[in-house]
């Protein structure tokens, strides 16, 4: 297993290659760099932006640009975000325990009510609670999550006024302090909730299919005639065989929770990565918007790897060499 | 997989704002006249103390809080809380005294006094050493920021730009309220263009130029003079202040402001509901704003204007020439401008914040030309048809389009700049339909607003007549967007008469310190600009605020608002 890591992770390497040169060429393709766009004609003088086009090497020839960007990138040195005017290392930090706290929420959320609707839709299927959890999946799946999150808002931030509709945190409280935590708490939830909406859905079903499968298989009519009780039945023995499928995701939603979601960030102006790469695009900060594009492509290949070593673990069947 | 999630982006941005715009109409349908809360403030006329003010962005600040540094205008707002201009502008945008008063006979050497007892945050006074630390920051060679055009007039500032010198040799500090200031030479708009904004010396003692911007006495403890002073930055989310006792203006009212970044989508909810107390707002949703009992809209004049342009000729890397045929005859302008029905037009797409403008200069500032004075270009397509037929642009081969008076084809091509705005493309798509009902066959095209004013900066070819729009400031001069040297000139075009009135407006040998007889220069100017034509000015925007009602005392011109020190809150 040791060794179909180590050769996958060499095999990233050319591919994280390849998708620099794609994000940097489609980068560069974007019509306008960081300093069109707005121009306030009276403190903007066209020679100043001449002189910060050639400080930021935006003429130099493009594969001389990219062999300056990759170099550095390799060294570490990720470059000052031309937005911020800060390293981009630091404009990532300050946004990443958000994004963190978003996607870690999201999914703990989504794995807690998909493992009880899931396991009761399983149990007892073709229920009208059964119906009733897949309608509501349905409903959740065919909801985009922009729009869930308009709505959300409306209704429990400004009906109901149970949630901020925006923020991470109250600015009033002392950070660290245990009222800090529970503000972030509080500013996190319906976001996640959100995000989570989805997926609780496909997970649901999911799970739900599975149970009632290998409810029909041979070893559980078996320990039915064995007169084990059915509880235990269908909490050790199909579980534990149904859980398979759902744990191997976890490798994907490694990669969800630092991506962010760009939409529900936006709309719930929650600072995350989402929230920036999106305003990167728009104001070309090109250096934030690359290091954000070249990390997510990694954690891509990462978390695939970690779905494939996940299959291995959970199913001793599954070998790889 | 960048391109996929891009594509994807924008499709769902599409739908997005579709849906937010159906979702917010239903909110509006669901606001009832409820009880008139917010009436007691207006009745009281004394200002109480205290309450806690939040205001919103639209947009996340890039948090470079100090006026040497921001970039954009969402930084601005957060710094104008905090921080302090050493002069002010009236209504009409004309310079007075604030903290500095000035004297000057020649308009080239300037003798400034400050206010003694003017305090910072952190408690020292202000000196004018401040402000001098602050041009020796901006002329600094490492100084990254776009404001060194405020400074490099100053005798000596580009010496020390680059490394000639160790001094700014036309700044002379005579004591810790006293500073005169020369420049190269007497120019009439000196004190306009000079920067004015002092930085802490003290608390950026010691630190490298180039290590400012991303300093934390810029970023998250910032420094500065205002009513309010920062106590907390979460950045790209929100900026606490509060109230600053020793503020030289008079102590605040208010106790607290929480500025936070509230997405656009959300602002009137959130107005709604009371959390929310100022936002300036885009006019699209002003109707909304307007519905809701305990919040005001506000509307007050803008600097800012939009126009048609052709482009008239190219940029040969130093200055406009004008070479392009097309365009050049003025009768086909002419009828362009009659053919539009600017009323109609500004009514339907600017939300009744716009208004018709008849000269590249916003109604409010004071070199504005009268109505009076200017041709009017009222809606008139019979004349619009009249006038082309006179040049020669007749209908020869019966398709119902006029063609050129050569005969040929002849085709506006018109381009836009495209946004997330569903409204940009039906405004102008409405323009092309006031040319095509005078015979003018137009084909539209919308372009990203990126690769738009490249095109535009580059004089590109494909570019014929476009919709452009400028916001100007203080300083009336015209010449960075119309002279004939200016990159911003994106019609291209040249004249000799207007550079000589523009010279001339600028010349201190010709108009002395007599702001009346500039006036006049800049009105002859605009009477010249509305008579050439090479762009048609068509509307000027209103700036919106909503300000809930329980808020009192703000005031707004085209200035601006007043100082926040002398807002109250209804407790």
């Amino acid at each position: 297993m040791l060794k179909y890591a180590f050769r996958r992770i060499l095999g990233m390497i050319p591919m994280l290659l390849l998708t620099s040169i794609i994000v940097f060429s489609l980068a560069k393709l974007m019509p306008g760099d960081s300093l069109s766009g707005e121009i306030d004609p009276r403190n903007t003088n066209p020679q100043y932006i001449a002189e910060m086009r050639e400080k930021l090497g935006y003429n130099d020839p493009m594969p001389q640009q990219y062999f300056r960007w990759v170099s550095n990138f390799i060294e570490g040195d990720f470059g000052k975000s031309t937005r911020f005017k800060i390293e981009v290392a630091d404009v990532i930090g300050e946004r990443l325990p958000n994004t963190i706290l978003l996607g870690l929420t999201s999914i703990l959320i989504t794995y807690l009510l998909a493992f009880m609707m899931g396991s009761y839709a399983g149990r007892k299927p073709y229920t009208l609670g059964d119906n009733l959890i897949g309608g509501i999946n349905y409903l959740g799946l065919s909801i985009p999550s922009f729009v869930a999150g308009v709505f959300a808002i409306y209704f429990f931030s400004f009906k109901l006024g149970w949630f901020p509709s925006n923020g991470s945190v109250d600015i009033g409280v002392t950070e660290g302090t245990f009222n800090w935590w529970l503000s972030r708490l509080h500013h996190v939830l319906l976001p996640a909730f959100v995000l989570g909406f989805l997926n609780i859905a496909s997970y649901t079903q999911f799970l739900r299919n599975d149970i009632i499968e290998n409810s029909r298989k041979d070893y559980v009519r078996t320990a039915r005639a064995k007169g084990t009780p059915e509880s235990k039945i269908y909490n050790v023995h199909i579980l534990r065989n149904s859980v398979i499928p759902l744990i191997t995701y976890l490798g994907f939603d490694i990669v969800a929770i630092i991506s962010g979601a760009i939409i529900t960030e936006t709309i719930f102006t929650y600072p995350g990565l989402g929230q920036l790469f999106l305003q990167s695009v728009g104001v070309r900060d090109y250096p934030v918007l690359l290091t954000l594009t070249m990390m997510f492509s990694f954690l891509t290949l990462f978390g695939n790897l970690i779905a494939d070593i996940l299959y291995g673990v959970v199913d001793p069947r599954i070998r790889l060499d | 997989m960048k391109k996929r999630s891009m594509l994807m982006l924008a499709a769902l941005m599409l739908v997005l704002s579709a849906f937010l715009a159906a979702c917010s109409g239903g909110e509006k349908a669901g606001t009832k006249k409820n009880d008139n809360e917010g009436k007691t403030g207006e009745t009281s006329e004394k200002p109480q103390d205290g309450g806690t003010l939040v205001y919103a962005l639209d947009s996340a600040p890039e948090g470079k809080f100090n006026y040497a540094f921001y970039g954009n205008q969402t930084d601005q707002y957060v710094i104008d809380f905090f921080d302090e201009n050493l002069i002010d502008y009236d209504a009409q945008l004309k310079a007075q005294p604030h903290i500095a008063s000035w004297k000057t006979t020649d308009n080239k050497v300037f003798d400034f006094e400050i206010k003694k007892g003017v305090k910072w945050h952190n408690g020292d006074e202000l000196s004018v050493k401040d402000w001098e630390f602050a041009l020796k920051v901006i002329a600094d060679k490492d100084y990254e920021g776009p404001r060194f055009d405020n400074v490099r007039n100053i005798v000596g500032a580009q010496d020390y730009h680059d490394g000639k010198a160790k001094e700014i040799s036309g700044i002379k500090v005579i004591d810790d309220y006293h500073i005169q200031i020369t420049f190269d030479k007497a120019r009439v708009n000196n004190l306009d263009n000079l920067w004015t904004y002092p930085m802490n010396r003290t608390e950026f003692k010691g630190m490298a130029v180039k290590d400012m911007m991303g300093s934390e006495q810029v970023r998250t403890k910032p420094v500065g003079l205002g009513p309010f002073k920062v106590t907390k930055v979460v950045p790209g989310e929100s900026i606490e202040m509060e109230r600053f006792d020793d503020y030289f203006g008079g102590k605040p009212h208010i106790e607290k402001v929480v500025i936070k970044v509230i997405d656009p989508s959300l602002s009137v909810g959130e107005l709604k509901n009371g959390t929310l107390d100022m936002t300036a707002f885009h006019p699209s949703i002003i109707d909304q704003v307007k519905a809701l009992d305990n919040v005001n809209a506000i509307t007050y004049p803008g600097v800012s204007y939009y126009y048609v342009g052709f482009r008239l000729g190219t940029w040969d890397g130093e200055k406009n020439v004008m070479n392009e045929p097309k365009y050049q005859d003025k009768k086909l302008r002419e009828a362009m401008y009659y053919a539009i029905n600017r009323d109609e037009w500004v009514k339907a797409f600017f939300f009744g914040v716009g208004k018709p403008v008849n000269r590249p200069i916003p109604t409010n500032h004071w070199i504005a030309a009268d109505n009076k004075e200017l041709d009017q270009y009222k809606y008139d397509p019979k004349k619009a048809k009249e006038l082309l037929d006179e040049a020669g642009y007749k209908d020869v081969d019966g398709d119902g389009f006029r063609e050129d008076p050569q005969g040929k084809k002849f085709v506006v091509n018109f381009s836009h700049y495209a946004t997330q705005n569903p409204t940009f493309e039906s405004r102008a798509k409405a323009l092309t339909q006031y040319w095509e009902a005078v015979g003018l066959k137009t084909k539209l095209t919308m372009t990203d607003v990126n690769l738009y004013y490249d095109m535009l900066e580059k004089a590109d070819k494909s570019v014929e007549v476009f919709f452009g729009g400028w916001s100007t400031g203080s300083d009336p001069d015209p010449t960075p967007l119309w002279g004939s040297k200016a990159l911003w000139n994106y019609p291209r075009w040249v004249n000799a008469d207007s550079d000589k009135l523009l010279d001339q407006a600028l010349d201190i040998n010709v108009v002395g310190t007599d702001s009346n007889k500039r006036k006049d220069l800049y009105v002859q100017w605009q009477k010249l600009f509305m008579k050439d034509l090479p762009v048609l000015p068509i509307a000027e925007l209103e700036e919106t605020m909503a300000v809930s009602k329980r808020v009192n005392g703000v005031k707004f011109d085209v200035s601006g608002m007043n100082r926040p020190n002398e807002w109250w809150i209804t407790q």
